[in-house]
């Protein structure tokens, strides 16, 4: 079957040069584990278009580096 | 699922210790998130750590633990030059103090540094304890507005104090948010001239939110004598002043207020028109059935509702007699 | 694929799939009960955040405090409110017991709204009585309760999802899953299995078009439902939708609740209130859509009228509690309470018990009809249980389990069972180009609206019917790359069973009740003669679905519905 990888604006966004390699709490929270850690470069990004906008990973974030909008269809 | 737990928190314990602020920040994070008891006194030693958002996260980690021998150094924390850790540290002590802390905390009140005595008067609102008194009684007279402000809301919940002469006193404060939480104070005080004192509130205030406080409080009193300010309040410029004067109307039924009160069935607020009509139900007043009747037609169906409420309960009162 | 995969074996005396209100609360109370007893919860996110209220939450809708309410008033009150379908003895349980668990959650650092003589500070929002009691600072609420699992000794694996419930000998035993994240396939013998896996909260699809833009955390997909379904319990009432009135696009509560004490109001477009109740309600939800339907829409939660100070007032509750991404909402839009009102509008349908009626069939002990297997929470069959209802069937789940296990040993699995819900769970695996499970969520959802929104119209729930059981091949092609993929996949299979239920619930029970939630056009009117009895459902040994009536027990509190019709919009 084919399948086709489309754009789409996401909620949760990542400033990278707040974002601790250490760091998992993000991840480690969000009820729908759309998070996740890039392999390449150790910052956490939104891997699935899952998003809740519940906050609990923006607010864990112990640096502030991540910032929830309102899904682009409700905002 | 771990099986090595103590190797895993004294990994944590010393990033705790690192130079690196961005490790610390990781430990105290991930400390949080274990919530394991072990990590007390090292959580307690970050409170003073260099990095302010290391001492933000080590306040709320030993919120999360609960325990109470944290409370000490919490308490030091309400009077950080940084607003965060004070804001943290008031809420996770206003979850961990008891009155085992009383003394601390009043000790704490006596330090001149505004943000800890702000912060201590608020937890005192948590303890409900007369011994307090003696210590918020000077702050009446503070400088600092804010901390007068918060002295008389505190004293509103000290329940064992009856009579509190320097709280009427208050009331002419020149700061009209001292005025608005010594009214709704004097809503739990019964020294004898404190209707007569909210009365004058009531029709005098140049702020509305105090004559609103006042009605407030004196719907508490539900004392008969203030019925006449009460309807010259009925005047006033503000809905919700109007509304809360209802209100206190309510408590103390007086056929006199009749007048006033179906002109008050016509108020551009339909909350006062609500408060209007249970009013006119209360005085039980079959003068007032006429008025009632055109309420009916009133666009909000709240209204409605309560007017046909006050109806029945008018009606009721006129068979009374009967089966008397 | 699935033969490479990982098995992991465990065992426990009491398991607890889904470490949300209920969840927590029971595994507390079974440890409570017997300390010695070994307490699982399985959960799929984790329990620090997890659950529909894992945001915290800004009051409790239920509560029944000594001298402002009895346990029988607030029984009479549900049971109106509900339209008499209802058990009460469990209905008073909540009742009973709801004040114990406000002042255990208080021994805990849960703060409750107090007035200045430390008294409960409870409203006035249901048509009689006060049962609304406020939190303003309860957005803490899921840590508390996780530092309390956690200093109990429970056990928590987070991130394994569950998918049946292993029956044996007509008990349950266990059940089987997989980690989200690694892949593992699990399979726990338990003695005795709590469900608390919440509301079906992705049943309809909502209006915005997004997927997880649902009232309820999308993570409570109708797990709970599925699973008791195929483990051969009774199901109850399941026509008894969940609508709220949410805001519109948002669609997260305008906490009328919060707002409402403090003078804000719910009004038609001209600015007049149509409802004089604020507590949602089947009936009230009738008259808002009649409103919209009326060219009097549309509806918004008004505050204009009110002060600065108040309005910042409600604002800080609203903007720290149970959905806070509010504030960023209506400030991307220009508005704010001070100007504008808050336009609402009817959500899509979902399932769930706590809000309304529809739920797996539970006793007063939280038992479900299978033994060994308990529900609680938002997926248990007590209606308007709300969050105070699912602590206390919580407590008495693990209660009531701790007790049924004495001297009762472990059951090994089916083998057979095993090896084919294996072959179930890993197919999208070994077809990782299959059709994407958001797309085969999403016309599943759009089906749900297309065919079973109120008002239900018998035609279109038939036809919506056979789609939805016509999807049982659809499911066939969905495709997962990787574990999290196929957890949602799972998902998705859950959501189908629900909306089967849905559909035959919904066409079995030939009149209108409950408002909104049941108005059906074929059949107008509340038929107390015919239907005045649980619609329940269940599997057969041969796998079908059947639809009975299940008489409902004498009532302990005596109540005339033929008489007390709830009302909402009567003058």
């Amino acid at each position: 079957m084919a399948l086709i990888n489309q754009r789409v604006d996401v909620p949760v966004i990542v400033d990278e040069s707040k974002c601790l390699e250490k760091c998992t709490a993000c991840i480690e929270v969000c009820p729908l584990d759309v998070l996740a850690k890039n392999p390449d470069t150790g910052k956490a990004y939104m891997k699935y278009d899952e998003c809740w906008f519940c906050l609990p990973c923006e607010k864990e974030c112990p640096t502030g580096a991540i910032t929830v909008q309102i899904p682009f269809l409700l905002r | 699922m771990s099986t090595n737990i103590d190797s895993e928190l004294n990994q944590w314990l010393e990033l705790l210790r690192s130079p690196n602020e961005s490790d610390r920040l990781v430990a105290v994070k991930t400390l949080q998130h274990l919530g394991d008891e072990d990590a007390l006194d090292p959580l307690i030693i970050a409170l003073t750590d260099q990095s302010t958002t290391v001492q933000k996260l080590a306040v709320i980690a030993l919120w999360e633990l609960a325990n109470p021998a944290a409370v000490p150094a919490l308490i030091s924390c309400l009077a950080s030059p940084d607003g965060e850790v004070r804001a943290e540290s008031r809420s996770a002590l206003g979850e961990l103090v008891s009155p085992d802390h009383l003394l601390l905390l009043l000790d704490a009140l006596q330090q001149k540094n505004v943000e800890l005595q702000l912060g201590v008067l608020f937890l005192l609102r948590k303890i409900h304890d007369v011994q307090c008194l003696p210590y918020i009684l000077p702050l009446f007279k503070s400088d600092q507005a804010e901390l007068r402000e918060a002295a008389v809301t505190t004293l509103r919940y000290l329940n064992q104090v009856k009579q509190c002469p320097a709280a009427i006193a208050l009331l002419s404060d020149p700061d009209e948010t001292v005025r608005r939480s010594a009214t709704l104070t004097l809503g739990h005080l019964a020294d004898a001239d404190v209707v007569a004192a909210l009365c004058h509130a009531l029709t005098s205030d140049v702020d509305w939110q105090v004559r609103r406080n006042a009605a407030k409080s004196l719907a508490l009193h539900a004392d008969p004598s203030a019925v006449s300010a009460l309807a010259t309040a009925l005047a006033d410029d503000h809905w919700q002043v109007r509304k809360f004067t209802l209100q206190a109307l309510q408590t103390t039924p007086d056929d006199r207020t009749l007048p006033v009160l179906i002109q008050a069935l016509t108020d551009e607020y339909s909350d006062v028109r609500r408060d209007a009509a249970i009013a006119l139900g209360a005085l039980k007043n079959p003068a007032a059935l006429n008025a009632l009747q055109q309420a009916l037609d009133d666009p909000d169906r709240d209204v409605c509702i309560y007017t046909q409420h006050a109806i029945n309960s008018i009606q009721e009162a006129l068979q009374e007699p009967s089966n008397a | 694929m699935s033969t490479q995969v990982n098995t992991q074996w465990m065992r426990t005396d009491v398991l607890i799939i889904g470490g949300g209100t209920a969840g927590t609360m029971a595994a507390i109370k079974a440890r409570q009960a017997n300390p010695e007893a070994d307490v699982l919860i399985l959960e799929k996110a984790n329990i620090r955040r997890s659950g529909a209220i894992a945001m915290g939450m800004d009051g409790v809708n239920t509560a029944v405090i000594p001298g402002h309410s009895t346990p029988e008033q607030y029984t009479r009150e549900v049971t109106i409110a509900n339209d008499g379908i209802v058990n009460q003895a469990a209905v008073y349980q909540t009742g009973k017991l709801g004040f114990d668990v406000i002042q255990e959650l208080e021994s805990w650092g849960v703060k409750f709204q107090k007035d200045p003589q430390g008294n409960y500070d409870l409203k006035q929002v249901h048509r009689v009585g006060k049962y609304v009691l406020p939190m303003p600072e309860g957005k803490d609420l899921k840590t508390i309760l996780t530092r309390q699992v956690k200093r109990h000794k429970a056990r928590v694996t987070n991130r394994v999802m569950a998918t049946r419930v292993l029956v044996r000998n007509g008990r349950a035993i266990g059940a089987v899953g997989f980690d989200v994240r690694n892949g593992d396939f699990i399979v726990i013998q338990a003695k005795a299995v709590i469900l608390c896996t919440g509301a079906c909260g992705r049943l309809g699809l909502p209006a915005s078009g997004y997927l997880y833009g649902t009232y309820e955390n999308p993570t409570n997909a109708g797990d709970g439902y599925s699973m008791a379904y195929h483990a051969g319990a009774e199901l109850s009432n399941i026509e008894c939708f969940q609508i709220n009135p949410l805001i519109k696009d948002y669609n997260g509560p305008a906490c009328a609740y919060v707002a409402g004490p403090l003078g804000a109001q719910t009004v038609n477009a001209e600015g007049y209130r149509f409802i004089n109740c604020d507590y949602w309600s089947g009936q009230m939800m009738l008259e808002v859509w009649k409103e919209l339907n009326s060219g009097k829409g549309p509806v918004q939660l008004k505050m204009t009228h009110l002060d600065n100070d108040t309005i910042a007032e409600i604002e800080s509750v609203l903007w720290a509690n149970e959905r806070p991404s509010r504030e960023r909402f209506h400030a991307g839009r220009g508005e704010n309470y001070r100007t504008h009102g808050v336009e609402m509008n009817i959500s899509e349908i979902g399932l769930c018990s706590g809000h309304s009626a529809s739920g797996v069939w539970v006793n007063e002990k939280a038992e479900t009809t299978v033994p060994g297997l308990y529900a609680a929470g938002d997926m248990a069959s007590v209606p308007h249980n709300y969050m105070i209802g699912a602590f206390v069937f919580g407590r008495l789940a693990g209660e009531n389990a701790i007790d049924y296990i004495q001297d009762l040993d472990y059951l090994e699995p089916d083998p057979d069972f095993l090896e084919a819900e294996k072959a179930r769970i890993y197919a999208p695996l070994n077809q990782p180009n299959g059709i994407p499970h958001t797309q085969v969520e999403y016309k599943l959802r759009r089906l749900v609206n297309d065919y079973l929104q109120p008002p239900k119209v018998s035609h279109k729930m038939e036809i919506g019917l056979q789609n939805f059981v016509r999807y049982q091949e659809t499911l066939q092609l969905m495709g997962a790359r990787d574990p999290h993929e196929l957890m949602r996949c799972l998902e998705v299979h859950f959501i189908r069973d629900c909306a089967e239920m849905a559909a035959r619930a919904s066409l079995y029970r030939r009149e209108s009740r409950w408002g909104l939630y049941h108005y059906c056009v074929d059949y107008p009117e509340k038929n107390n003669q015919e239907w005045f009895c649980h619609v329940n459902l269940k599997k057969t040994e041969v796998g079908e679905m059947v639809l009975f009536k299940r008489p409902i027990d004498p009532y302990i509190i005596d109540v005339d519905v033929n008489r007390e019709v709830y009302d909402v919009a009567v003058r």
